[in-house]
């Protein structure tokens, strides 16, 4: 990819305090945490570009992951967000599996494909157990920011 | 084991609604089934029964893939799997 991962993903875009147990809920909360770094100008316009792309299936993807995303000219850069559940949420996955890990992909709508980039090199990375579990293990933003920087190629 | 390329022809490629189509569909057939780019012919072929696994490949409209069966109507599989990937969104199951 061509943004560093601090670019992508500052840490004022990772959580580790338990998010919502509801999936909407979850994908506000997500939302705020870029909103508050100040990447969203049109908070109500993403939200509804998520709601809409969830709507037409669900970005849960299995193995107790979920990677709600949206293309909007709400945000003028790519952003990612990352929240744990350890509760887990409920976003209808195929393998019936709550989500745990959760990514939320925000980037402009500028007619490239750079959103589908992020999410298949995302969810190459995710597809390795020892980068979930390097997820589950993490204290810290730094430490999620530095599995996703070694995993991601 | 059979394989066969394909073309994708759903405007969204291999994500959203055709990829969960396919990911279903490959879900109600017993063999094993993988999916790859056609273009990486040494390339590993991911599970098509996983939906991270599809996501992970970035297929767009237009891409070729690389489908491979191996088990119980695996020829059945690769039918049902082509035919996806060959109607445009629209004509599918959801609509």
């Amino acid at each position: 990819m061509d943004y560093t991962i601090t670019e992508l993903m500052p840490s004022g875009l990772i959580t580790l305090e338990e998010p919502p147990a509801e999936k909407t809920d979850a994908i506000e909360y997500l939302l705020d945490h870029i909103t508050e770094t100040g990447r969203v100008t049109d908070r109500e316009s993403a939200l509804s570009a998520l709601v809409q792309r969830e709507q037409e299936t669900t970005t849960g993807v299995g193995k107790g992951i979920a990677i709600p995303h949206a293309q909007t000219s709400a945000v003028d850069q790519p952003s990612v967000a990352f929240c744990r559940s350890s509760a887990g949420i409920d976003f209808q996955s195929m393998d019936g599996k709550p989500a745990h890990l959760v990514f939320m992909i925000l980037v402009p709508e500028n007619g490239s494909d750079e959103h589908l980039e992020i999410l298949s090199s995302l969810s190459r990375s995710l597809l390795h157990e020892e980068v979930r579990e390097g997820l589950y293990d993490a204290e810290t933003p730094t430490d999620v920011q530095a599995v996703i920087a070694e995993a991601i190629e | 084991m059979p394989e066969r390329v394909v073309t994708v022809v759903p405007e969204a490629g291999l994500h959203a609604r055709p990829a969960s189509a396919f990911v279903r569909t490959a879900n109600e057939y017993d063999c094993d089934l993988r999916v790859g780019a056609a273009e990486d012919a040494d390339g590993d072929l991911v599970d098509a029964r996983s939906m991270l696994a599809v996501t992970s490949l970035g297929v767009g409209h237009g891409d070729r893939v690389r489908l491979a069966a191996d088990g119980a109507d695996a020829d059945g599989a690769l039918d049902a799997l082509e035919e996806l990937l060959s109607t445009p969104e629209g004509n599918d199951e959801d609509q």
